[in-house]
């Protein structure tokens, strides 16, 4: 084999999500009625940005070899507190700071911090303490979806000040704001996982963690770093939703740890840890949302977006593991 | 500051004054079987219904499913071994929970229905607004505004369900639809929510106004969606009464919208009422007395008490809430708890 047709080969099984997307959407712009517009690709891109943000988290952990499946509930957690804090409705307290424009950092640092916190706590009980990972974040699901609804009483905070509504609000090129802090969050981390050893030593843990721990490598220090930063992004992602949908409710962000998953898993990142790259993942999210989106303009019922989901993550596990042998066989 | 501090003193106030009285919890012991937590009809329904209970001399024990039928079925089969006087239940699956219901009957143990109708079995006392009846109340406001609106009942609605799973949002959109079908011009979309999360709601509504955007009305069918429902609108450069709103269910955060002048109309459904309800009837059914078909006044509603083929049923009758009537205290969104007493029907 030619080395151009083996470069041809590997970019095409390296960017196979990115095609699969590709192809979708123009698949939808041909036969949905309405699909094909600036304006359903924009809310594409703002649909997918809470669970795009959460998926770098989670995919960062699995990459590293374990497993956060406290997302989606810190993500609950950190919009409950902005909400709580900052809205003007319901169980917002409604706190106000000398000039607005510091309500915007003040809040996001908050809403950083809970998020990094539930992670830490995570990575402690991992790490340091030995446990299994799954049963930990599972633990982490439940208990802080529980302190979500013990804070608010299952009650409702809404309404928050215009000051931060502006980053729901706004748009750049035509593009909400919102998506373009997804946008960023990706090309930043994935910079970081490509372009630098802390990136490079999350692959290798997951991979191989003997190897790397024989290599000099602080295994603990990485594995410590996977879990705040999902906590981290968590956080920031419950912060985007509170932004989104103007406050919390006890029940915000319910479901969207599978979606995370989904993402992660058709983005081709691979659950034994060591494989995987952050741009498949967001190809994995937009590729998710495109059929949402499809899905309520074609005005189909619910049920079928979660069958239709199922079966492409199948298809994406399916996929991956055909790509795996194809890969030995040609390359 | 000030409408929060305000709405924080009101709603301790509330809650103060929903606190069970620490007289007369002598007559024994019933069981709640709520929902769900994540939700604020059912979070003020445990305290209106422990205070109630309490005022007419019943302890309240709350167990709440997390919208899981089966850990529901679990609760029943637990409460039954603990020989309670009576189960108040909310189902979460309208018929799943039928057999427990009447192993529960079976045992001795009467069981009260609270706000979710079971229709397939025999139940001691089932006090509900209708969730097809909400529909109706929605339908005929909905034909008000679009008649105001357009000049007839003409247009097209967006309506956005709750989970496709549960039947509370199913009944709401059948009573709706049914009252709707004789008016031909009136487009309606229904899209659901899945899992009752407010982000969905938000994303449908994104969706659809660039898909559908001479869209008139979206019926939302929980007022926590609503919120989420104007956010979209907000950011899709709509202002209040751009696109009419109306939403079910009366939380306060339905009103504050209607304040705001972003909603027309909120469907209550009188919780204060239907808990007042099966604190007044609590005696009847604990002794086993015959209840009389009739009508009774609960907390001041007029409600209709029939015997139908699955036993006494009491139907309060659910409110409109607009602009001009918002701020009566009966409607359980202003979190202004009743101050009569609740007297035991003798």
């Amino acid at each position: 084999m030619t080395p151009r047709r083996r470069a041809l080969i590997e970019f095409i099984l390296d960017n196979l999500v990115w095609l699969m997307l590709i192809v979708v959407l123009i698949v939808f712009s041909l036969t949905v009625p309405r699909f094909f517009q600036f304006g359903i690709f924009a809310n594409i891109f703002e649909q997918s940005t809470f669970v795009g943000v959460m998926a770098i988290g989670l995919a960062i952990v699995i990459i590293s070899g374990n497993l956060d499946l406290s997302v989606e509930s810190t993500a609950a957690l950190s919009a409950m507190v902005t909400g709580l804090l900052f809205a003007t409705q319901g169980i917002g307290m409604g706190i106000t700071l000398g000039a607005d424009w510091l309500l915007i950092p003040v809040s996001l640092a908050i809403a950083l911090l809970v998020g990094t916190a539930i992670g830490l706590i995570n990575g402690f009980l991992v790490i340091r303490v030995g446990m299994s990972a799954f049963i930990v974040t599972l633990a982490s699901f439940i208990w802080v979806r529980g302190l979500v609804v013990a804070i608010s009483g299952g009650r409702s905070a809404q309404s928050l000040p215009p000051a931060i509504r502006v980053i729901g609000i706004e748009t750049v090129l035509g593009i909400p704001l919102l998506a373009w802090i997804s946008v960023g969050c990706f090309v930043v981390f994935s910079v970081l996982m490509a372009r630098t050893p802390f990136g490079r030593y999350v692959i290798l843990v997951g991979g191989n963690p003997n190897a790397t721990f024989r290599a000099g490598i602080n295994n603990d220090r990485i594995l410590w770093a996977g879990f705040a930063i999902a906590g981290c992004l968590a956080g920031l992602a419950g912060w985007l939703l509170a932004i989104r949908t103007s406050g919390a409710t006890a029940n915000l962000g319910t479901g969207m740890l599978f979606n995370a998953f989904a993402a992660v898993v058709i983005g081709g990142v691979s659950l034994k840890g060591g494989i995987g790259r952050l741009p498949g993942v967001y190809a994995g999210v937009l590729l998710l949302y495109s059929i949402h989106t499809a899905i309520n303009l074609m005005g189909l019922p619910a049920h079928f977006t979660q069958m239709i989901l199922g079966g492409l993550v199948l298809a994406a596990v399916l996929l991956d593991t055909l790509k795996l042998r194809l890969r030995e066989r040609l390359l | 500051m000030k409408r929060p501090i305000k709405a924080i003193i009101g709603a301790v106030i509330a809650g103060a004054a929903l606190v069970s009285p620490g007289w007369a919890q002598d007559k024994g012991t019933i069981y709640y079987m709520v929902p769900t937590l994540l939700d604020e009809f059912q979070t003020e329904s445990v305290s209106a219904i422990e205070s109630f209970l309490g005022q007419v001399g019943y302890k309240t024990v709350t167990l709440n499913a997390d919208n899981k039928t089966d850990i529901q079925q679990s609760q029943m089969n637990d409460a039954i071994l603990l020989d309670p006087d009576a189960i108040v239940i909310a189902p979460v699956d309208f018929n799943a929970l039928t057999p427990s219901i009447e192993r529960a009957r079976a045992a001795g143990v009467p069981v009260m229905i609270f706000d979710r109708q079971i229709t397939s079995t025999m139940i001691d006392f089932t006090s509900v607004a209708g969730t097809v009846e909400i529909g109706h109340v929605a339908a005929g406001e909905i034909q008000r505004l679009l008649s105001e609106r357009n000049g007839a009942v003409r247009g097209k609605v967006l309506q956005v369900l709750g989970d496709p799973g549960d039947p509370y949002t199913l009944d709401i959109q059948a009573g709706f639809e049914e009252r709707m079908a004789e008016y031909g011009d009136v487009t309606i979309i229904s899209l659901p929510a899945m899992q009752w999360e407010a982000s969905n709601a938000g994303s449908i509504v994104s969706d659809q106004m660039l898909a559908n955007p001479d869209i008139d009305l979206i019926f939302v069918h929980a007022a926590h969606l609503a919120v989420a429902a104007v956010a979209a609108l907000e950011a899709a450069g709509k202002k209040p009464g751009d696109v009419m709103l109306v939403s079910s269910n009366g939380a306060p955060v339905g009103l504050d919208l209607i304040r705001q002048g972003w909603e027309q109309v909120e469907v209550e459904q009188p919780l204060y009422a239907q808990a007042a309800a099966i604190a007044m009837f609590a005696d009847k059914v604990v002794n086993k007395q015959p209840i009389e078909p009739g009508t009774y006044e609960v907390l001041g509603l007029q409600s209709e008490v029939t015997i139908e083929a699955w036993g006494p049923n009491i139907k309060i009758p659910g409110a409109a809430i607009t602009r001009d009537n918002i701020d009566e205290p009966r409607f359980w969104g202003n979190l202004t708890a009743p101050k009569d007493p609740i007297t035991p029907v003798e």
